[in-house]
């Protein structure tokens, strides 16, 4: 597991659920993991709307719209496609979410490479 | 023009179970005002009213998605209504309503509503402080916090709007309803007060593109510095996310920290906030980190130095 960062048990995530997760106490933005149609998802928590980027939750693990069908960012109304992390309204329209790459461990552990931790969000 | 300020601020909502928990949560009482409407209360009665968005009892929503329905400001008394009145009639339809209240919409298609404001007088001391030199404001005994010590939003203290014209809204909020401008942040906007409010700002415009038109933030006063950072600390232990703060602006010398919220808008706690009088002479500085704060601090886990070098 060297180089990487556990952030959960794939049963942690039901279908239709985002959750957000700190890769490593202290670091500085979380990691957003959502399951849609049965595929794991995971992106920074980290609006594109500003510079640097933003957390995007209301309350802890409180990601969704309120219809559950787009990740939201609480801030301005943003909201992004589950799969592709795209903005599909909202002032961040045309830019996207910082995709994180999730591996699935044999025991089930989804893990993140480790320079995750230390990214501020959103490296455009 | 003697208008007041905001009373009361409308959004119609997708997630109103949320909305609701987050607005209790973050320090506001809830008033149910019919069967599908709920006002939550500052300590003077000023505050939110929500509504699920495909309430018919809303009115019309942004063309944006922005949730905010309506801004309703209160006025002195009802001849000020009378002035608004004939001031808008020339060139609007203004709605009287039953309550004697009036409603229409600005330049931008804001939906406005003013009425008598229903502020109720707060009578409660400031947040004390004892410094050298000076009189202490605490006596002996007089603790400076407790675990329990209250620390409620006392009164609506501003609304921020994103609008596609700032020269429309400024025309609008300054030339017709008499709000003077006390500082402006270039590349943002104006900050503005009303004629019968000394604070700092009670509207601020923010320029941006006409998608995004609507709510920013909105804040609500704190009794002083303490109140804001512990009723800030206790909203985040409840699991709420911060977006900005806790930190002092510069305009306004106001202290602030910004939520996020499921109304799509941020809540903001603010505290001590400079007045100002017509002999003020407006401010302008380049928007940026600088300009919009004094110092910025971070949230975190209590901690303490304790325990030897071997850790724990
Ligand atoms: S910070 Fe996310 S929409 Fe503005
Ligand atoms: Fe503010």
């Amino acid at each position: 597991m060297s180089g990487r960062l556990r952030l959960c048990h794939r049963d942690d995530i039901a279908e239709g659920q985002a959750r957000g997760f700190l890769p490593l106490p202290g670091a500085r933005r979380k990691v957003i993991v959502v399951r849609r149609a049965g595929t794991l998802h995971a992106y920074m928590d980290a609006c594109p709307h500003y510079a640097g980027g933003t957390p995007m939750a209301w309350r802890e693990d409180a990601y969704l719209d309120g219809t559950g069908q787009h990740i939201a960012c609480h801030a301005h109304g943003a909201l992004f496609d589950i799969e592709t992390g795209a903005c599909l309204s909202g002032p961040c329209l045309g830019r996207k979410l910082t995709r994180v790459p999730l591996r699935e461990e044999e025991d089930g552990g989804l893990s993140v490479p480790a320079q995750v931790a230390g990214r501020a969000g959103r490296e455009d | 023009m003697n208008i007041v300020g905001p009373d009361h601020l409308v959004f119609g909502v997708e997630d109103l179970e949320g909305s609701k928990q987050y607005l209790e949560d973050f320090g506001l009482t809830p008033v149910q005002i019919d069967a599908t409407g709920w006002c939550f209360e500052a300590l003077d009665g000023t505050g939110v009213i929500i509504r699920h968005r495909d309430d018919p009892k809303l009115p019309p929503a942004l063309p944006t998605r922005n949730m905010l329905r309506q801004q309703v400001y209160g006025v002195a008394d009802a001849t000020v209504l009378d002035q608004i009145e004939a001031e808008m009639s020339r060139d609007r339809r203004v709605t009287r309503l039953a309550d004697g209240g009036l409603e229409f919409e600005d330049d931008l298609g804001f939906s406005l509503r003013f009425q008598v404001t229903i502020r109720r007088a707060l009578d409660m001391p400031a947040e004390k402080i004892n410094a050298p030199g000076a009189p202490a404001q605490r006596g002996p005994n007089e603790l400076g916090v407790t675990d329990d010590m209250p620390a409620l939003p006392r009164t609506l203290s501003h609304v921020v709007l994103f609008v596609p014209d700032i020269d429309k809204a400024v025309d609008f909020f300054v030339g017709r309803l008499g709000f003077v401008i006390t500082d402006i942040l270039q590349g943002a906007g104006p900050f503005l007060r009303p004629g019968g409010n000394d604070d700092h700002h009670t509207n601020f415009f923010i320029r941006t593109p006409a998608y995004m038109q609507g709510c920013e933030h909105l804040a609500f006063h704190m009794g002083g510095p303490t109140e804001l950072m512990v009723a800030g600390d206790r909203f985040t232990r409840k699991g709420y996310q911060t977006f900005w703060g806790p930190g002092r602006h510069r305009f306004g010398s106001n202290w602030f920290w910004y939520f996020n919220s499921p109304l799509g808008v941020h809540f903001e706690y603010d505290a001590d906030m400079d007045k100002h009088d017509d002999s003020w002479v407006a401010r302008e500085a380049p928007n940026g980190p600088e300009a919009s704060q004094m110092f910025l601090l971070q949230w975190r886990e209590k901690w303490a130095p304790m325990g030897g070098p071997e850790g724990k």
